[in-house]
């Protein structure tokens, strides 16, 4: 150090750069090793520290023309802003916050949406039944060709009664099943039910009268057959937890396009973001559910072959999900 | 002052102006900037979180293999399936823990940053993984599989994927839909690195300037010579000169008037000692309101000579 008088911004420097390097090692030691790693005092100090500092470089930057000075402030401001206000989360609490509260909640909370959707494809699956009932030729409209395979109005009972009661036991088998259900047809639908919401709801809406045409194309085909209560079986499996997740990824969508129907006091972006809070759980909920009907799709429906226990799996599973909906995450608020 | 803008002042601005720049207000309401992450560099640690995510399925793929379990013609099947279970909980749980950052993003020193001014929260980085997902990863599967899809959902697909690229090069702060949607923007990570004040020991009692020799200058003209002198410190003196310098030196004698000559030898220690006592006399100003931000601040009847 020269023993000559230092410039006015030069003492202001060296006046605190002991703080700020002490801030840049609370800072770097909290960035290598987690905010974890200080005592309850560094914590304290590095708060504390960021704060003189921040206000030292509204201060420099009226009075400095160190642009060095300048830059290194304001990176270190910003580098201690980014540690104050880190995400103090871990897997466990976010997870478990997730499935007791927020997912929940966020259900309860698009009860409307969830209407909706479930109105939707109940019509849907009656306009396909009553208009196979009238003609089975319907049933080729409803249907896409790679999703019916050999089933249709012209195949033999015996036949359709063969897919509902196959055996395959292999592991290989089963995981086939399983990753086929995950990029099937029904993930699809339920992919695009709520990314498409934002439009207005109407591909959402579409989507899932679809979705429910298609299903009452087969339940008219099997019923025609007398096996209509094996079909309800072979569906309840899976189903009742695949139809949900499908009708819950659609109210997601419903959320998203009614927020940008009716913003009401918000503008439409805000409000989109809003009810994206609720959106994105009901999609990681879908996810959830789509990944349980495909394990039960895979595995449990070659191990079950009797209808009644088909049955009974089936809703149990659907008990189970709808009391984790209605149950969970009440009280505390 | 011209349009044009052709001075080098307004060239080194313009060229300044092509990094972008993202200010955010934090609680404390000191607004400080953020650089806005390039495409290329987005670009990069993406596929270096693909890479990772792939290597770690393939991996785990291998293991499985090896383990007595009869996999056969499934084995393709399971690294799609583990791909899937590993690549958005990865991206969440890392960009959550690490404070915004995967480890593709530490590589090249990027970070997701909330546009708000406040904590990054689980939201979300939920939201744009999700959407990340929805953007990239389900067109891009569906492109690779290569399975025919139609003339129609084809064109869908196209169409997706032009304004899945389209929006992070159309708007000014490169944010993809999820981050829109997320109200996240990726930046660099800042890095603090404190030089020494120049003015420390400067000051050579040889030259003294008079106020009128100081009023050429602004600050963009005193912060280019800082960058100059930040190469040159002035330990560097006993060498010989550096040809810029001389001439630099030569420059300011002439525009302000510094009669007395300055010897080639001397140049980086004059050039020091007028550095900082043109920043303590435009410092000076400032503290009353004179703000001078470049030497066409300057009134017109003090540009001559003194």
């Amino acid at each position: 150090m020269s023993e000559q008088p230092l410039i006015r911004s030069a003492r202001f420097r060296s006046e605190r750069e002991a703080d700020w390097s002490r801030l840049e090692n609370l800072v770097s030691q909290a960035e290598k090793r987690g905010a974890s790693s200080l005592s309850l005092d560094e914590a304290q100090e590095l708060a504390g520290l960021y704060r003189k500092a921040a206000t030292g470089l509204s201060v420099a930057r009226d009075i400095s023309m160190d642009r060095s000075l300048l830059v290194y402030l304001e990176s270190l401001v910003s580098r201690a802003f980014l540690t104050v206000y880190a995400p103090q989360e871990n897997l466990t609490g976010v997870v478990a916050r997730f499935f007791a509260e927020s997912a929940p909640r966020a259900v309860r909370a698009s009860a409307g949406a969830i209407g909706l959707a479930t109105l939707a494809m109940v019509l849907g699956f009656f306009i396909a039944w009553a208009l196979f009932a009238a003609d089975p030729a319907w049933f080729y409209t409803f249907v896409p060709a790679e999703l019916a395979g050999e089933r249709g109005p012209g195949a033999s009972t015996e036949m359709l009664r063969s897919v509902l009661f196959d055996q395959e036991a292999e592991l290989a088998g089963q995981l086939g099943v399983f990753a086929a259900m995950l990029f099937s047809h029904n993930t699809r639908v339920a992919l695009f039910a709520f990314a498409l919401g934002v439009f207005a709801c109407v591909p959402s809406f579409l989507l899932t009268v679809y979705n429910g045409l298609v299903l009452g194309a087969f339940a008219g085909l099997y019923a025609n057959r007398d096996l209509g209560y094996e079909l309800f079986g072979w569906l309840s499996i899976h189903g009742v937890t695949e139809l949900s997740a499908i009708i819950i990824a659609a109210a997601g969508g419903f959320r998203l396009g009614l927020a940008v129907l009716f913003p009401g006091q918000m503008t439409r972006k805000d409000a989109l973001r809003a009810v994206s809070r609720d959106a994105a759980k009901l999609a990681v909920v879908s996810g959830i559910m789509l990944l349980a009907a495909g394990l039960l799709e895979g595995f449990a429906r070659q191990l079950v072959q009797d209808t009644e226990v088909r049955l009974l799996v089936g809703w149990s599973i659907g008990a189970a999900w709808l009391s984790w909906f209605l149950l969970a995450g009440r009280g505390r608020t | 002052m011209s349009g044009r803008a052709t001075t080098a002042s307004a060239a080194a601005r313009r060229a300044q102006n092509k990094r972008r720049w993202f200010a955010i207000t934090p609680p404390e309401g000191v607004p400080v900037r953020f650089e806005i992450a390039t495409i290329a560099a987005r670009f990069g640690a993406q596929l270096a979180d693909v890479g990772l995510t792939v290597a770690a399925s393939f991996a785990l793929t291998i293991l499985l293999a090896l383990l007595p379990f009869n996999l056969d013609d499934a084995t393709l099947v399971v690294f799609f399936l583990l791909m899937l279970a590993i690549r958005a909980p990865y991206y969440i749980a890392s960009e959550l823990f690490w404070n915004g950052q995967t480890l593709g993003k530490k590589s090249v020193r990027l970070r997701v940053l909330s546009a708000d001014g406040r904590g990054l929260s689980t939201h979300s980085v939920v939201i744009r993984n999700l959407m990340k997902e929805v953007e990239v990863f389900v067109p891009g599967s569906m492109l690779l599989s290569g399975q025919s899809l139609g003339w129609f959902w084809g064109t869908v697909l196209l169409v997706w994927i032009a304004i899945v690229l389209g929006v992070p090069l159309l708007n000014r702060q490169r944010l993809r839909i999820g981050d829109i949607i997320a109200n996240t923007i990726v930046v660099h990570d800042p890095k603090p690195e404190l030089l020494p004040d120049l003015t420390d020991g400067a000051g050579d009692e040889a030259f003294v300037f008079s106020a009128a020799q100081l009023e050429h200058y602004g600050r963009f003209e005193l912060q280019t010579l800082e960058t100059l002198l930040r190469r040159h410190p002035l330990s560097d003196a006993d060498k010989a000169p550096d040809p810029s310098i001389v001439a630099v030196t030569q420059q300011i004698c002439t525009k302000i008037g510094y009669e007395e000559p300055v010897p080639d030898s001397r140049a980086l220690a004059f050039l020091h000692a007028f550095y900082k006592a043109q920043r303590a006399f435009l410092e000076s100003r400032q503290v009353f309101g004179d703000v001078r931000d470049d030497k066409h601040h300057s009134q017109p009847d003090t540009d001559g000579e003194s």
